[in-house]
């Protein structure tokens, strides 16, 4: 499947039912339901995420295609503490849920950190305000070796006007170090007027310096390859993946002892 | 005017020399080979911004005119002249001079090649365009001074004929010998995947020379086992390739590998199923239907739609059928009389109201008002030998005396279909356009205007 996906949509706990049915109309075939854990706020826990299958019974087809659209989960970490970082380190049980995790930092340090040693699959960059540090190439390099993409967003450019210049400024900049690879677009749209289509937010890619081979894959085949970033995180290296078998339910009745059997089998 | 006329050899065409589909058959190039000749080696112009299909980075844009008068002119976007690319982004203003302004104000790359020729000299290659471009969506011509359709005209559309639905149809049906031999061996059989977006999804198509195209991204060709190349379009990273099988190769027979390898594979190793268009063309042989055939699916015919609609006071444009180019007073060029088409069959009002918000794009000068067009629209999986027909029609109108000076017959592929002229892979970048256009004129010449969009090749 390598269709367009749009990266996040903010989930609130009150989600409308008629929601889903936005982004397959535009084109979408794969969406991700955002979670945001903000650290400086009190001691958050990270919840588990909602499945999907329980969000909306049943998924909606996407326009254009007979298939239906894909919906995974993702969690966003605002770091702005080299403590709160500790939580990817261990091996908590609600962030192997996820299917994507994202990382925001918010100085220079972090950003190093993040780039450099941190498990994750996307690292924001900060789009609503003046970016505090400048990009430098070694961290950046380093991502775009170890497969990290950098994501940035485009529904504050549709909300205000100085954001729209900051979104601008700053991707420039970005692109100036990074050269337009490893570079995700998404929305974090939490209602259904601040989506744009795949195509559109294509051409904006071209706003931010972007070739038109290097934004159109910004939506479709970055996005790709982070969801298979986050896919290997499940698994042993990218190579052995382990499923749960259901195990048969056997009688009473007929209960064998093990040793008995084995005896029989062979 | 944004668009420089080039005049010489094809430069796509000079680029792609090495096409992997193999060394191809002189085909309309050996009209010029009376004016092939040595050149000394020029200084390539390297050319900014998006650069054609094959990548190359240098194209040569001196325009130099050759011996005897030129008969095919291409259009190459050259820079400048924005509009179709830029255009969305929920109302971002461009930014300052930080950036390149040149690659903002480009349009994604487009060719508009353009040829004429007369439709009753022996060598025209008229059909033969037609026959090469194997799916169409929509049919739609344009009659000035015409209030009310010829019966032999009426007759004609209504002869287009059926195509078929089948739903949920394996692809390994296709490669069965029983079908090879009931319908691609005998007339011609089209198939091309119905709502798969050629660069997202797999589709497949079979072209009535009996090749069967299949268009699957990495994941499928990697787990499908056959083989094929990879796409032209699709950058450094691979995700796209091109499966191509000859289901008449003398190699193809039931028992042979290749059969049973592509049958395995199509079957067992990854079935793949779709939504097929089909349409069958046959020669006069009995035999059974497409209908028939596929019974235990569900399959059902359709009929092409067909609307008539008179369009009143519309101001046409003035041509001349010997000049491509025209001249500023006199006549209008082909890159104007295409503008102005596409306007008129999108009912895009011409006159330029100051109140209008939409469009302010006016009327090619010099032109004229016509009282009365008539235009018809088929939409619907139409085959080319049904095209053909009706151009041989629309041709034959001008045997009686008539008012219009020209008419025009345009004709839209598929923007999903995996290839557009003859075997050339066709890609979706922002708009998978691939269309014809003819003009024909009371004389009968007629000119020929083929467009393609980003991802694709130059049109033969």
């Amino acid at each position: 499947m390598l269709g367009s996906t749009s990266m996040m949509l903010h989930h609130t706990s009150g989600i409308s039912r008629k929601q889903p049915s936005f982004p397959p109309l535009m084109g979408y075939s794969a969406v991700a339901l955002n979670h945001v854990i903000d650290f400086k706020e009190k001691k958050q826990e990270i919840i588990k995420p909602v499945p999907p299958s329980e969000l909306f019974p049943s998924l909606p087809i996407v326009q254009g295609t007979s298939k239906r659209i894909k919906v995974l989960t993702r969690l966003t970490l605002v770091v702005s503490d080299p403590s709160h970082c500790n939580l990817l380190r261990s091996t908590s049980a609600n962030i192997r849920l996820y299917d994507i995790i994202a990382v925001f930092p918010k100085t220079e340090k972090l950003f190093h950190i993040a780039c450099t040693t941190l498990d994750v699959d996307l690292v924001c960059i900060n789009v609503t305000e003046k970016l505090p540090f400048y990009f430098r190439r070694p961290p950046v390099n380093m991502a775009i070796d170890r497969g990290i993409y950098f994501e940035l967003l485009y529904t504050p450019a549709i909300k205000d006007s100085t954001m729209r210049r900051y979104t601008i400024s700053n991707a420039i900049s970005l692109m100036q170090i990074c050269k337009g690879k490893n570079i995700v677009i998404s929305s974090a749209a939490e209602r259904p007027l601040e989506l744009r289509g795949p195509y559109d937010v294509a051409n904006l890619g071209l706003l931010f310096g972007l070739s038109e081979g290097e934004a159109k894959a910004a939506v479709s085949t970055n996005c790709r390859a982070t969801m298979l970033h986050g896919e290997t995180r499940k698994s042993a290296c990218g190579v052995v993946y382990t499923v749960k078998k259901p195990r048969k339910v056997e009688e009473e009745e007929t209960a064998v002892p093990a040793c008995k059997k084995a005896k029989t089998q062979a | 005017m944004h668009t420089q006329p080039l005049r010489g050899r094809c430069p796509i065409r000079a680029e792609v020399a090495q096409s992997p589909q193999g060394p191809r058959a002189p085909s309309g190039h050996r009209r010029w080979t009376g004016h092939r000749r040595q050149r000394p080696p020029r200084p390539r112009r390297r050319h900014s911004g998006s650069g054609c299909a094959a990548g190359a980075g240098g194209r040569d844009l001196t325009a130099r005119p050759l011996p005897g008068p030129p008969r095919r002119v291409w259009q190459l976007p050259v820079g400048g002249g924005g509009g179709r690319g830029g255009g969305g982004g929920g109302g971002v203003r461009r930014a300052g001079s930080g950036m390149q302004p040149a690659q903002l104000g480009r349009a994604p790359r487009h060719l508009l090649v353009c040829e004429r020729g007369h439709a009753r000299h022996p060598r025209s290659r008229h059909a033969a365009h037609v026959r090469d471009h194997a799916y169409s969506c929509r049919v739609s011509f344009l009659i000035p001074e015409c209030g009310l359709l010829p019966e032999v005209l009426k007759s004609t559309i209504a002869d287009i004929g059926d195509y078929y639905l089948v739903r949920s149809l394996p692809i390994h049906e296709l490669v069965a010998h029983e079908f090879i031999d009931a319908f691609v061996k005998k007339g011609s059989c089209y198939a091309l995947t119905y709502k798969t977006k050629i660069d997202q999804d797999n589709t497949a198509a079979l072209l009535p020379n009996g090749k069967l195209i299949l268009s699957v991204d990495k994941d499928t060709y990697e787990e499908l086992g056959l083989q094929g190349r990879p796409s032209r379009y699709s950058g450094k990273k691979v995700m796209r390739y091109i499966i191509t099988i000859d289901l008449t190769d003398a190699g193809f027979h039931p028992e042979s590998k290749k059969h049973n390898r592509v049958l395995w594979a199509l079957k067992e190793k990854k079935p793949l199923e779709f939504d097929f268009l089909m349409a069958w063309y046959n020669t006069g042989a009995e035999g059974s239907t497409l209908m028939s055939y596929f019974s235990k699916h569900q399959i059902q015919a359709l009929r092409p739609k067909i609307t008539f609609s008179t369009l009143r006071d519309l101001p046409c444009p003035v041509l001349q059928s010997n000049d491509l180019q025209g001249k500023p007073e006199e006549s209008c060029s082909t890159e104007e009389l295409f503008e102005w088409l596409g306007a008129v069959l999108n009912q895009v009002s011409l006159d330029n109201k100051s109140s209008s918000f939409l469009s302010t794009y006016c009327c090619p000068e010099p032109n004229t008002v016509v009282e009365k067009a008539f235009l018809c629209t088929i939409t619907g999986f139409i085959i080319p030998e049904k095209i053909i027909q009706l151009l041989e029609q629309l041709c034959c109108y001008f045997g009686e005396p008539k008012l219009a000076y020209w008419l025009t017959l345009t004709v839209h592929g598929f923007a999903d279909s995996p290839v557009s002229w003859r075997e050339s892979e066709h890609g979706f970048h922002k708009g998978g356009e691939n269309l014809y256009n003819f003009v024909i004129f009371r004389n009968l010449d007629y000119w020929l205007q083929m467009a393609v969009g980003a991802h694709d090749d130059c049109p033969p």
